[in-house]
């Protein structure tokens, strides 16, 4: 998923400025729902998206996913610029 | 000093919410209707000076427009002297201005304690004592319920960070107790810990035997494509500190943290944060927390394989056993288990089932133990009765593992290893899916062992010609789709090496 298409979603902006402002952060599906304030399942997807975007990275075991931010220098600051210029998460 | 900054912060944001607020924009529209107000104005400051009551009622008093600047300063003193009088008494005090307007000051108060004033210049009628007890009363739970609204997003903002690690912490506690496996689980420790310290390197090293070498396990670097590890001597580098003193070592570039169960087994260090930002306190803090729960699982996943080692060895003892009857007949050849776990891996089968398996692939004919040798020894054809005998293997074979519980798992594959896909095997003449995918596997591997291994009722097959005839039986005696997985695994170099090792080893 572009960069560009993932500002224009909600719920990935919202997970997305989530692991931008806690960048130690490693959840679940679950747990992020929390922070973000979303569905789990819409939230599940939108992980998954931002995995295969290479925006987060996916540590997976048997019975559980946690999710965790990018660690290239670029690519956060990339992303730290567009969220300047995006619109604000409700 | 600090606690000046932080009491000027908080009545800064407090007054800000209070303008803000959707009740104090009701009440001066309320009470604006009611007593005809000319000007609302806020005084930030527990004791004002004569400018700051200027500045703030004149800001919106729309009959100081064109005023002489006098005529501002005389309103100013007579507010002044309201706001003392309404701080000593702490309550709502009338006045009226150079303009002969009435008006009021009221103090903001909270716990005792003064924050600022609000007033109004209303009509040249006086408002009746009624109308400003109620208009006391109301912004009383307008500044509480500021404060309230204040305080708890303070609180919010505390508290949500701290959940938010909370979080993290219970969610890597979840991932690493997710598996027993030290190969996998040391990686996946180095990687979280990369991750929550935002680091580019973390390397974990356990201690040897003698308690004088950290021995590398796990390295990960975000960096490097190639990895060396490096033993450490105890005492040496910060590992190497950090074990022997059994507490972090810290520098700007690296934190290491020993992993102390009942004593150090071993340290977890990180190097180089990938904003290029020193390592903290706090850092230290939770990677100690991380170490707590990394040891804990470690500890597990070393205590796991012992007791995988014990039950290993108990079975291969009984093997042993068995052996003695008859040599070369119950130990399996190495390169039979090892066939048949690559086929159970090309399966993805999980790990539990993998022991099995192997488990399996030791025991599965024990039971022939109670067949008399000389039937199976016999060149000839079986008659009924023995091969009733031969048939009745895969039970015997269960009822001695029975009261194994660790071999209970592999129940199924030792019972059904003799049923044929096509449903002409024993000892239920089970078909296709009805037969236990390991049994499946253990049908094909056990017969290619049989075909190869000479018996005193016929040659040795060739493993080439073992192959074929496994081929051959694909879909008949044997799944096709192990079938097809045990061709890809014959032709790979480590099971040829090991096969033709095995050809010239005496059994």
């Amino acid at each position: 998923m572009h960069l560009d298409r993932i500002i224009g979603s909600p719920v990935h902006l919202k997970i997305l400025k989530f692991f931008h402002e806690n960048q130690a952060s490693i959840d679940t599906p679950r747990g992020v729902a929390t922070w973000v304030d979303e569905e789990r399942a819409k939230v599940k997807k939108a992980l998954e998206d931002l995995v295969e975007s290479g925006i987060l990275i996916a540590h997976r075991a048997t019975s559980i996913t946690g999710y965790s931010y990018t660690n290239d220098p670029k690519l956060i600051s990339k992303i730290s610029r567009l969220l300047e210029k995006a619109p604000r998460a409700q | 000093m600090i606690e000046d900054t932080a009491d000027h912060i908080y009545r800064e944001e407090l007054f800000d919410r209070l303008r803000k607020s959707a009740g104090m924009k009701r009440e001066t529209e309320c009470f604006g209707r009611l007593l005809k107000t000319v000007s609302w104005w806020i005084v930030e400051k527990e004791s004002p000076k004569l400018p700051e009551v200027e500045k703030a009622i004149f800001t919106g008093c729309s009959c100081a427009k064109g005023s002489p600047k006098s005529g501002h300063r005389r309103c100013a003193k007579i507010f002044l002297d309201a706001i003392g009088k309404a701080a000593a008494e702490k309550r709502l005090v009338r006045t009226e201005c150079s303009k002969g307007l009435h008006g009021f000051v009221y103090p903001i108060l909270h716990s005792d304690r003064l924050f600022g004033y609000i007033g109004a210049c209303y009509s040249n009628d006086p408002a009746a004592p009624e109308v400003l007890d109620m208009l006391g009363a109301f912004t009383d739970t307008l500044v509480r319920e500021v404060q309230k609204e204040h305080e708890l997003s303070k609180l919010y903002e505390t508290l949500r960070p701290r959940a938010i690690a909370l979080s993290t912490v219970h969610t890597v506690h979840r991932l690493i107790s997710s598996t027993l496996d030290l190969n996998e689980l040391l990686p996946r420790i180095a990687r979280l810990s990369l991750q929550i310290m935002r680091a580019n390197r973390c390397s974990i090293k356990l201690v040897d035997s003698k308690r004088k070498i950290l021995l590398p396990k796990v390295t990960v670097d975000l960096r490097a494509k190639k990895i060396r590890l490096k033993k450490v001597r105890v005492g040496m580098f910060a590992p190497g500190k950090a074990f022997k003193f059994g507490r972090p070592i810290r520098g700007r570039n690296y934190l290491s943290a020993p992993l102390i169960d009942a004593d150090v087994i071993g340290v977890i260090t990180l190097y180089d944060k990938i904003d290029d930002k020193p390592f903290t306190q706090f850092d230290q803090e939770i990677i100690s927390t991380l170490a707590e729960q990394a040891v804990i699982a470690i500890k597990n996943a070393q205590l796991y394989k012992e007791q995988e080692k014990l039950t290993t060895g108990t079975i291969k003892a009984l093997a042993k056993v068995l052996d003695s009857r008859a040599p070369g007949t119950y130990i399996p050849r190495a390169s039979f288990v090892k066939i048949a776990i690559a086929i159970g891996q090309e399966l993805h089968l999980d790990s539990d089932l993998l022991k099995s398996l192997e488990y399996a692939s030791i025991l599965h004919d024990a039971g022939e133990i109670f067949v008399p040798q000389d039937v199976l020894a016999k060149p000839t054809k079986l008659t009924g009765e023995e091969f009733a005998m031969v048939k009745g293997h895969p039970a015997a074979g269960v009822e001695i593992i029975r009261h194994m519980k660790a071999l209970k798992s592999a129940t199924p594959i030792i019972l059904y290893h003799h049923e044929n896909f096509d449903g002409s095997g024993y000892p239920k003449g089970l078909k296709k899916d009805q037969i236990p995918v390991g049994a499946r596997i253990m049908a094909v591997v056990s017969a290619f062992e049989s075909m190869i291994s000479k018996k005193p009722y016929r040659v040795a097959k060739t493993v080439e010609e073992a192959v074929e005839e496994i081929r051959r039986n694909s879909g008949t005696q044997f799944d096709p789709k192990i079938v097809d997985l045990f061709l890809k695994v014959m032709k790979r170099k480590d099971i040829r090496s090991i096969l033709e090792k095995e050809a010239y080893a005496p059994r």
